[in-house]
């Protein structure tokens, strides 16, 4: 019997294509079906054979890495709603009221993405990426639970269009489209992104405070990892993840699982996971080592500074996209420890700015095409010439 | 004998390894001179369609030089001249006669090649059809006799992954080999003689002199033995990117028509068919494809080298520059939730199927596996070329029309193996775009 789904496109093939009623509509139609229908043309130049992988499954293998993150962060939204309503919920009720907040900011940002990814295509007359299947997940992840659905939708529509499609779809944008939506937001509406807003629940109980790790500062000479202990963000239960923050950044654990994910199916590259870690480390202990300082993140030490806020999440996710990232193996190095660097000097030197790690991905983006020059001039230098 | 160390390439298990036994073929009715294996040619027709034409008698020549002669692999008459897309000759196909008429030239003894003076040697070998044997890097265009290059590399194996065996090649051959040897070191000093690691036992079964002038081995990493790849890893000054390469089989051709006088008609194929192990066929230069491979299933593809190889109509003929024929399955049609597979039956270089997890022979076919799409810096075909190129930099500097940042990025360099545009998860046509840019770039050249 032949498949129903195969039948509809057949029957649909006729509307969307060559002189159909729909021809405008032609990209939606494609995407539809090779979501479904891998598509597999002959070959028409050498070579004749060509490896499995295309850029679907590409983006599913991230996806995949991202499921640990997403199913921690709807579990720990709801944990932490009840923390805030000062009960003790099961892990039923927990997921339940996590998906119930988290759900509908992802649907609203697949929506809302691909509805512009369509209306590029439809324009333009290409195919459609599949960069937004990640895009359109890290973004909500990236973002607080109470924060409203309006503005994910104007987030997603940030990044999608001024990040990415302007300069003409994926593969072709300067910054990390899901960053870029972000800092869009936490810019125009701090109020949202800042402060208390990062456990879900209309009224918190008194004596939680709903703010993140790195908000906290040591007072009256307390020293700054006492301070972080006493907040109620102990090490711990930093790396497991059962604090407020972001619905994707908290669970550092969850971050290694995906980056491991990622580095063994080589969809990452390790250079910069390694090499954000290592930068962040390196800083954190060069900032650690400078007198002064007692009751500030600069005391912090190198723990504190990886499983506290988002940096996990984003060397992992955000920084190793490749298209925005150096597309040369010294560049990716040098990317990724620059992050580590910033992420740490930002934390450290403006607190105005609690989450360092957004600014430095975003920042390290716009040099990645610098880092690419500057290896390739040399690697040119080091060929024997042929001309 | 020196180990080339080539870690970067192709190195999955693939099936169908043809037997190493041995089959005559019988005299086909039609066999033919190609032109369309012929990089760069601009051929120039000498014969009419219904014209009887001898053996080792020119059929076409090269517009840009045309001492260059191409010969006729049979006797017969011209039974037709078959042009391609733009009116480019493609074929000149004979109806061979049972008996053979040949061209006689005079034998050359072997110890005569070293003491004949060095042009009458270029102009013997151009009359027998056999001088376009010798290529000259970095176009692969046939060797100019005026230049004398810092080495020559001898290929013991072919383009594809399944060429046929040294060892099959040689055999009954060894003198032919001495005197294209011979010939060899009439040209250059430095004469580097390459074969896979697979291919040496066989070399050393046979008993002869040949595995001691074998100077590197390479390994059985494709494309570790294309005289490309075998440039790179040996050259040290510029001035040998202008060096010399030949073939086995063209090298014994060489030699034998110097010892005999005859054009050498004999070839060895290999054909690789799913799921089926053929011998080694030897048959005659310019076989009709139904002869070598008979039946071709409807969904297939047949080409002469899977990687970089050309595509084969089914009544084509196999070129000079040929000597292996695949015959590759299409895939299953679209498959539902493809992307989203486990993919234990999906070989891949990348980590990202279980088939990565075994190392079984993986089944290959001549589907895409997927759609175009923009680049998106992931390196898989820098992870993959054996010439350290960054191939996806140069295709965006060529794009941009930056010709000169691409030569320094290395374009001529590449060996067009093909690897770049196999491993691309975009699928682009990477090596594609590299090659024309290379041909370009020399044709503006000359």
């Amino acid at each position: 019997m032949k498949n129903p789904l195969r039948k509809f496109f057949d029957d649909t093939r006729p509307l969307f294509t060559g002189d159909g009623k729909y021809k405008k509509y032609e990209p939606v139609w494609d995407a539809t079906k090779t979501f479904f229908f891998l598509p597999s043309a002959k070959t028409r130049v050498m070579p004749f054979v060509r490896d499995h992988l295309d850029l679907k499954r590409y983006m599913s293998i991230v996806i995949l890495a991202l499921l640990p993150v997403t199913f921690f962060g709807i579990y720990n939204t709801g944990y932490q709603a009840g923390i805030g309503a000062g009960e003790s919920w099961s892990v039923t009720r927990c997921f339940l009221l996590g998906a119930w907040y988290v759900l509908p900011m992802i649907i609203v940002s697949y929506v809302v993405g691909f509805a512009w990814e369509f209306l590029f295509a439809v324009m333009r007359g290409h195919k459609i990426s599949e960069g937004l299947l990640v895009t359109g997940l890290l973004f909500p992840l990236t973002l607080p639970p109470t924060i409203p659905l309006w503005q994910v939708a104007l987030g997603i529509s940030f990044g999608v269009v001024i990040g990415k499609e302007v300069f003409g779809g994926t593969g072709r944008n300067i910054l990390n489209p899901a960053l870029t939506g972000r800092a869009f937001l936490f810019f125009s509406y701090p109020v949202t992104m800042s402060g208390d807003v990062w456990v879900a629940g209309k009224h918190l109980v008194d004596g939680v405070t709903g703010a993140t790790a790195l908000s906290v500062t040591g007072a009256g000479g307390q020293s700054i990892t006492a301070a972080i202990r006493d907040a109620g963000f102990p090490l711990g239960q930093l790396f497991t993840g059962f604090v407020p923050g972001s619905v994707g950044e908290t669970s550092a654990l969850c971050c290694l699982i995906g980056a491991a994910i990622l580095m063994v199916t080589r969809i990452a590259n390790y250079r910069i996971i390694i090499g954000g870690i290592a930068g962040l480390v390196i800083t954190s202990i060069i900032v650690y080592l400078i007198p002064g300082g007692q009751d500030a993140w600069s005391n912090a030490g190198p723990f504190y500074h990886l499983c506290a806020g988002g940096f996990l999440f984003g060397i992992t996710f955000m920084a190793t996209d490749p298209v925005s990232a150096p597309g040369t193996n010294p560049g990716r190095w040098i990317f990724g420890a620059a992050i580590g660097f910033l992420t740490v000097i930002i934390r450290v030197g403006n607190p105005a700015f609690m989450e360092g790690v957004m600014l430095a991905i975003l920042f390290m983006n716009v040099f990645a095409p610098l880092l690419d020059h500057l290896v390739l001039k040399y690697k040119s230098s080091k060929r024997i010439p042929n001309v | 004998m020196k180990t080339l160390k080539i870690t970067r390439g192709f190195d999955l298990n693939v099936a169908e390894q043809p037997d190493l036994s041995c089959v005559h073929l019988a005299l086909p009715s039609s066999l033919a001179c190609c032109a369309g294996d012929i990089p760069h040619i601009r051929p120039k027709l000498l014969v009419k369609e219904g014209q009887r034409v001898k053996t080792g008698q020119a059929l076409f020549t090269d517009k840009r030089d045309t001492t260059i002669q191409y010969v006729s692999p049979g006797t017969g008459q011209v039974e037709k001249v078959i042009y391609g897309p733009r009116r480019r000759l493609m074929e000149v196909v004979i109806a061979t006669e049972s008996e053979d008429g040949y061209i006689e030239c005079n034998p050359v003894a072997l110890d005569d090649i070293t003491g004949m003076p060095g042009d009458e040697l270029v102009a013997h070998l151009k009359k027998g059809g056999l001088w376009q044997g010798l290529r000259q890097f970095p176009a692969l265009d046939f060797a100019d006799p005026d230049h004398s290059p810092a080495m020559i590399i001898v290929a013991m194996d072919g383009n594809d992954l399944f060429s046929p065996h040294p060892a099959i090649i040689l055999k009954d051959s060894i003198d032919a080999f001495d005197a294209g040897m011979a010939v060899l070191r009439r040209f250059s000093h430095r004469l580097v003689v390459v074969c896979r690691e697979s291919s040496l036992a066989g070399i050393r079964e046979l008993d002869c002199s040949v595995a001691d002038q074998i100077t590197h081995t390479a390994p059985d990493i494709y494309p570790a033995w294309h005289p490309g790849a075998v440039l790179y890893q040996i050259r040290q000054v510029a001035t040998e990117n202008s060096s010399w390469c030949i073939r086995l089989d063209h090298l014994v051709m060489m030699g034998r028509f110097l010892l005999s006088g005859r054009y050498p008609v004999e070839k060895i194929v290999t054909i690789t068919r799913p799921g089926e192990r053929l011998p080694h066929m030897r048959g005659r230069q310019g076989m009709p494809l139904s002869a070598l491979a008979g039946e071709i299933p409807g969904n297939s593809m047949v080409t002469t080298g899977r990687f970089n190889g050309r595509l084969l109509e089914k009544d084509a003929h196999i070129g000079f520059f040929e000597n292996t024929v695949n015959i590759i399955e299409a895939g299953a049609e679209e498959q539902m939730f493809g992307f989203a597979r486990p993919g234990l039956d999906k070989p891949s270089v990348s980590a990202t199927f279980l088939s990565s997890l075994f190392r079984g022979p993986a089944k290959m076919d001549c589907t895409l596996h997927g759609e175009a799409r923009a680049c998106i810096n992931c390196s898989y075909c820098e992870r993959i070329c054996p010439n350290d190129l960054m191939p996806a930099f140069i295709m965006k500097a060529l794009h941009g029309g930056e010709l000169e940042e691409a030569l320094a990025l290395g374009l001529m360099d590449c060996c067009k193996c093909g690897l770049c545009s196999f491993a691309c998860p975009s699928k682009i046509e990477l090596t594609r775009i590299l090659s024309d840019a290379m041909d370009a770039y020399y044709k503006d050249k000359q």
